[in-house]
């Protein structure tokens, strides 16, 4: 089991005497008045070896006094434990950047997205909206539509009047976007110039692989300061969680980290079923499907990281021969599940539908020839002195590092920890399939690179494995799961009409990018009432202004690189 | 007065011939290297316009010249103006002084197939290669852009340590030849039966080197870096004008210094050469045409040499690439310069 017993806090209660400890099947739980909380965190990072910190955030209960649930989930690396602390606050909170500096964004998201105030935050600042946002959209107050207060007509109605009847006369209020002054605020708010000059790296520029908005402050060529304003590609889908069916949300989770949606979409759905208890019924054909298909997705998204990344430090060759191997994934991808890029095949209790005739043969034909491409990049770049010179002591995360700014995925598995929920905590059929945990020993970009290319290896030797059980399979194998009690739990590939038990539950798959977590915390009925997803992009991002600290801004792109984050996760 | 009205009109077909063939094929080299890139990189290339896209530099410089002149607020339109001039004319100069052939006789005139045959060619070839910093730097600064400022600064750095560098390697072939004439250099290559490169090999792996950094080719690339800098210090400019200086960086000037090195490392016009021994000439069919091939040929495999370059490697930092120039090609030019003193008695006999 993941998570932490409830007798490995007994000890504590002695200490804190309104420690409460919650013990159910699907999570463990501290609850700790607001006043004791640091201690209490403390005591764990420092005693009991959570280290690791993983996501906070609130839930928001409009009816209660006091108003706001916050929850912090912690790790325990070395155990394998995972804990959750729980406090209640009415909109204020003690901050914990001094334990955790992911904790530090991650509290700027809660400012942004439910007004709490932090004490003894360093940079209190919004994460994602505009500086002057006046409104709080994640509270349950807030309406699903916004507040339309501002006057926005479209081009032709100015220039030709309002002469669209019917459906297509859309409201000309609008809910408010940001100016150009609101935006210099933003900006100004977030880094006090120092040096020379203040470079501002996009929010549209070609090494930020999406549309992230760094500002460096430069001296000469040297960083002195950096900071990054998010929020570009913000969407609320956790808002949009709130109000969808479990899966409706689905199609959303392909939009979040959409280099690698098949991921997502496996470990959303894994929750879903962890949740609702039936992850023993969905058929073992299902659980190899998905697995096969989350690896063929996890080699898709790390051809992509590795054809942008040689891109960026000037071999563009390499980008083209991996866009081409990307090409003939993407085509298995599509033959099997119909999409390309959102793909939203799995469904809760199995998968969307069966393999197609011959998918197999054409997956055991890439796995064949797929290693001598790798094999060929590797002679063109691994002992290249110039990618060494560029990479070697770049950017280097120490274990300690890991913890403190809560890095996950290949970034932490770059420093040397072996942090990988799919041996961690295994779901679907990774428990069932050998494979091993590449990790790093300098923790430089060169080292992430490395890891990367193992981890392409290890997928490959994980859809081998997969392929020989589904060949082994008979055809008429189910593919989806039959509910127990249809009255209950009513299982249908559309989904329509799931309804979830009261309950909560954190679960998180191994994305590409890092662990994608979700924090459903369901009161029953066809709609989660709050969903948290931990983006393992966002906390990765979190280390890059330390890194870029010293650094030219030739490091920038090699280091931003090697972190790899997805817009489209991290802002939501 | 005959002779000089006949001197002004050769000097004019010449002009008119070395420009019409440097810009000409100087626009054609964008579709070769396209295609050069294409292949390594396994597609096609363009395949549209034209027999295998022959015509596509035509479709670009028309797509060029039609598009909207842009000009950056609060930039300095006179010095935004003057880098384009800064940067085609000493690049373009350059050609004044490379020869191309043997001295031939046509109509009674002995013409040699060089522009001007100045005695101090090869002080005015790295005269004009430092001209360009001029250029990338005014660029940069005139646009008011930082990218530009940066890509530019970044580019000015390495030309200076590079100048520096490039200046040194040649000094082997000058003191082996005992003159700064460009056509005097490759007439002793022929007198003394040797290709410089047998006894230089250091000096011209350290001038391709310097090439490649003075010209902006991979992987010294920085000033453009289009990951980090978007485009370096040509972003702010639009349509032909920003066409123009990859045109005049990675084609005018990679040919120019091609051309010089095959002058100075690899006997310019003269066929293959065996130390000491002599010349084989493969190509004696093409009797008095022969020289001119072997020197495009061997400025071409320069220039290919190049494009594979480019499109194989990634890029270095600017720290790196200017402490390669002082840490260790500057020295090893000096222990070039040392070895050329002992030997250099052997060759003057």
């Amino acid at each position: 089991m993941p998570w932490a017993k409830g007798e490995d806090f007994i000890d504590l209660k002695e200490r804190f005497r309104e420690l409460q400890i919650e013990e159910k099947p699907t999570i463990t739980a501290l609850h700790i008045p607001k006043s004791d909380l640091i201690e209490l965190l403390k005591a764990l990072k420092e005693e009991k070896g959570f280290k690791l910190f993983l996501d906070h955030s609130v839930i928001d209960f409009p009816d209660k006094k006091p108003r706001f649930q916050a929850f912090y989930i912690l790790y325990n690396v070395d155990e394998r434990k995972r804990v959750i602390v729980k406090t209640w606050t009415d909109g204020e909170l003690p901050s914990i950047e001094k334990l955790w500096f992911a904790g530090k964004w991650a509290e700027r998201e809660c400012y942004d997205m439910f007004g709490i105030k932090y004490e003894g935050h360093e940079n209190l600042v919004r994460a994602f909206m505009w500086e002057t946002y006046q409104y709080y959209p994640l509270r349950k107050d807030f309406p699903l539509e916004g507040y339309a207060t501002e006057y926005l007509p479209s081009l032709n109605e100015v220039l030709w009047g309002d002469n669209l009847q019917g459906l297509m006369n859309y409201d000309k209020m609008h809910t408010p976007v940001p100016t150009l002054e609101d935006l210099e605020i933003t900006e100004k708010r977030r880094l006090k110039k120092k040096a020379q000059i203040v470079l501002n790296w996009g929010p549209l520029h070609p090494g930020t692989h999406g549309t992230m908005w760094f500002l460096f402050d430069l001296e000469g060529e040297r960083v002195y300061q950096c900071d990054v304003i998010l929020g570009q590609l913000h969407r609320g889908v956790e808002k949009l969680a709130e109000n969808e069916m479990y899966n409706q949300f689905l199609v959303y989770t392909d939009r979040m980290d959409y280099l690698s949606a098949l991921c997502s979409n496996q470990a959303w759905v894994v929750a879903v079923e962890r949740l609702l208890g039936i992850e023993d019924l969905v058929p073992e054909k299902a659980k190899y499907i998905r697995t096969m298909m989350s690896e063929l997705q996890r080699i898709n998204s790390h051809l992509l990281w590795l054809g942008t990344y040689a891109l960026d430090l000037g071999a563009l060759t390499i980008f083209l021969y991996a866009f081409k191997e990307r090409e003939k994934l993407m085509d298995i991808i599509e033959g099997i599940t119909g999409a390309r890029l959102t793909i939203s095949y799995p469904r809760v209790g199995g998968v969307r539908m069966d393999l197609p005739e011959g998918a197999l043969e054409v997956i055991k034909a890439f796995i064949k020839r797929f290693p001598k491409e790798l094999k060929e990049w590797e002679t063109i770049l691994s002992r290249n002195r110039i990618w060494l010179r560029r990479n070697i002591g770049v950017g280097v995360i120490s274990k300690e590092d890991v913890y403190f700014y809560g890095l996950t995925g290949p970034v932490a598995r770059g420093s040397g920890v072996p942090y990988d929920l799919r041996k961690f905590e295994p779901y679907d059929a990774y428990g069932w399939v050998e494979f091993d945990i590449p990790v790093g020993e300098n923790g430089d970009v060169y080292d992430r690179y490395l890891v990367r290319l193992e981890e392409m290896r290890q997928s490959l030797r994980i859809i081998e494995q997969c392929v020989n059980v589904l060949e082994r399979m008979p055809k008429s194998a189910p593919f989806f799961a039959e509910s127990p009690d249809p009255k209950k739990i009513k299982l249908s590939l559309d989904g329509i009409g799931l309804k979830v038990p009261e309950g909560e539950i954190y679960s998180s798959g191994e994305n590409p990018r890092g662990e994608l977590g979700f924090y459903i915390y369901s009161t029953g009925g066809i709609k989660p009432y709050r969903v948290k997803i931990r983006p393992g992009s966002m906390y990765n991002l979190c280390i890059y202004p330390k890194l870029m600290k010293d650094r030219v801004i030739a490091d920038a792109v090699a280091i931003l690189a090697s972190l790899d984050p997805v817009v489209g996760e991290i802002d939501r | 007065m005959e002779g000089v009205l006949a001197w002004l009109v050769i000097t004019i077909i010449k002009i008119l011939v070395i420009l019409g063939i440097v810009l000409g094929i100087g626009a054609y080299l964008t579709l070769v290297e396209r295609k050069v890139a294409a292949h390594i990189q396994r597609r096609p290339g363009p395949m549209v316009v034209g027999w295998h896209g022959l015509l596509q530099p035509l479709a670009d410089g028309l797509k060029l010249l039609t598009k909207e002149d842009l000009f950056p607020r609060y930039g300095n339109r006179f010095l935004y103006n003057l880098a384009l001039v800064m940067a085609l004319v000493p690049a373009t100069l350059v050609f004044a002084v490379v020869p191309f052939g043997p001295e031939f006789e046509a109509f009674g005139i002995k013409i040699k197939p060089i522009l001007t045959d100045v005695n101090v060619g090869l002080l005015l070839v790295f005269a004009l290669g430092s001209m360009a910093v001029f250029a990338i730097a005014l660029a940069g600064w005139a646009s008011n852009s930082k990218y530009a400022l940066i890509g530019s600064m970044r580019k000015a750095g390495i030309i200076i340590s590079y100048e520096v560098v490039i200046t040194f390697a040649v000094m082997g072939p000058i003191i082996l030849a005992g003159t700064l004439s460009t056509y005097d250099i490759v007439q002793k290559q022929i007198e003394q039966k040797l290709w410089y490169i047998w006894l230089q090999p250091l000096a011209f792996v350290v001038y391709m080197f310097a090439m490649l950094a003075e010209t902006g080719r991979v992987p010294f690339d920085i000033q453009e870096a289009e990951a980090e800098l978007v485009t370096g210090f040509t972003v702010e400019y639009g349509g032909m004008k920003f066409g123009l200086f990859p045109l005049v960086e990675w084609y005018v000037e990679v040919l120019s210094l091609s051309a010089i090195a095959v002058v100075l490392f690899l006997g310019g016009w003269s066929p293959i050469n065996i130390p000491f021994l002599g010349f084989v000439d493969p190509l004696f069919f093409l009797g008095p045409f022969s020289p001119y091939v072997w020197f495009v040929l061997k400025v071409s495999l320069l220039f290919l040499f190049v494009l594979w370059l480019h499109w194989t490697l990634p890029r270095y930092r600017i720290d790196q690439i200017t402490e390669t120039a002082w840490k260790v090609m500057l020295p090893l030019t000096f222990i070039n310069l040392v070895l050329t003193a002992i030997v250099a008695p052997l060759v003057w006999r």
